[in-house]
């Protein structure tokens, strides 16, 4: 596949258009990496599709192969990968605080102890999830910006 | 954690166990009785009284993490083992006069003491840990509003 980029000035509208024989499942990956880019994942629930804005996804979990989007009030599933959307959201705030879950940084209202060095982050939501032992040392190193 | 690790680290707490068990095997043993003959089969006991204390540990291990409720379960089924094993080490020493009550009764109550001082350490330490990730929580929140 050819990679062509054009400059619009100021004044164009910016557009990526993927030109392809089949939308193949290589085409949908590039079309998720675009759109999570642009501050949004594509989400499935009610068998409806949906994006969803980074900003309102409060964690990321894989469950049984299934990667599930959590917001304050809804859960999508979606077709991405949990070391994808690690790589992805890495600076959007999102972190792995245990084997299956990424965290939005930015949605925990408070952490607590948890026994065995572990923790548990309260978030807005009012849900709590467990800071698995391993991922504490990188939760430490995200929060002081390194 | 993963099934390997987490035997390995129980290989690491047998072997320190074992030699923690033997120091303090020869440093009472040398204060108290220096003059004890001591047999090739004597050479074995740390190492099986480190077994015994490090098993009731293995009832810690989980594939998923664990909920504080499940969390604070196991550890409770983790100090039964504990005593259970303690008291069996005691039960079948010859040094220990375990057809005293009173006996028994201190050495389950110095394990119960133990581990509940050991936990509430641990709590303590994660608390403290708990409170400055939340104060570089805030900050790193302020940061990016």
């Amino acid at each position: 596949m050819d990679v062509r980029i054009e400059q619009v000035g100021t004044r164009g509208e910016e557009l990526v258009l993927i030109r392809c024989r089949e939308i193949t499942e290589e085409v949908r990956e590039i079309e998720r990496f675009v759109k999570s880019r642009q501050g949004s994942l594509s989400g499935i629930a009610d068998e409806k599709q949906y994006e969803i804005a980074v900003t309102d996804v409060c964690y990321i979990e894989s469950v049984d192969g299934k990667t599930f989007l959590y917001t304050n009030d809804r859960v999508f599933e979606t077709a991405y990968r949990l070391y994808e959307l690690e790589e992805l959201l890495a600076s959007k705030h999102f972190l792995r605080i245990s084997k299956p879950m990424l965290v939005n940084l930015m949605k925990i209202q408070s952490i607590q102890p948890a026994f065995n060095g572990r923790f548990l982050a309260i978030l807005h939501s009012g849900e709590k999830i467990i800071i698995s032992r391993s991922y504490v040392k990188a939760l430490k190193a995200a929060l002081k910006g390194e | 954690m993963e099934l390997k690790k987490f035997f390995v680290n129980k290989l690491i707490l047998f072997f320190l166990l074992s030699t923690l068990i033997t120091a303090a095997v020869s440093l009472i043993g040398s204060a108290f009785d220096g003059d004890a003959q001591l047999g090739y089969r004597d050479m074995l006991t740390p190492m099986r009284y480190a077994a015994l204390c490090m098993l009731p540990s293995l009832v810690m291990y989980a594939r998923h993490e664990l909920s504080p409720k499940q969390m604070l379960f196991r550890k409770a089924l983790m100090l039964l083992l504990l005593e259970a094993a303690i008291l069996l080490i005691a039960f079948t020493s010859d040094a220990i006069d375990t057809d005293r009550i009173e006996v028994v009764l201190v050495i389950a109550g110095s394990v119960l003491v133990i581990f509940a001082l050991a936990n509430l350490f641990l709590w303590w330490k994660d608390t403290a840990e708990a409170k400055k990730l939340n104060q570089e929580l805030a900050a790193y929140q302020a940061l990016h509003t």
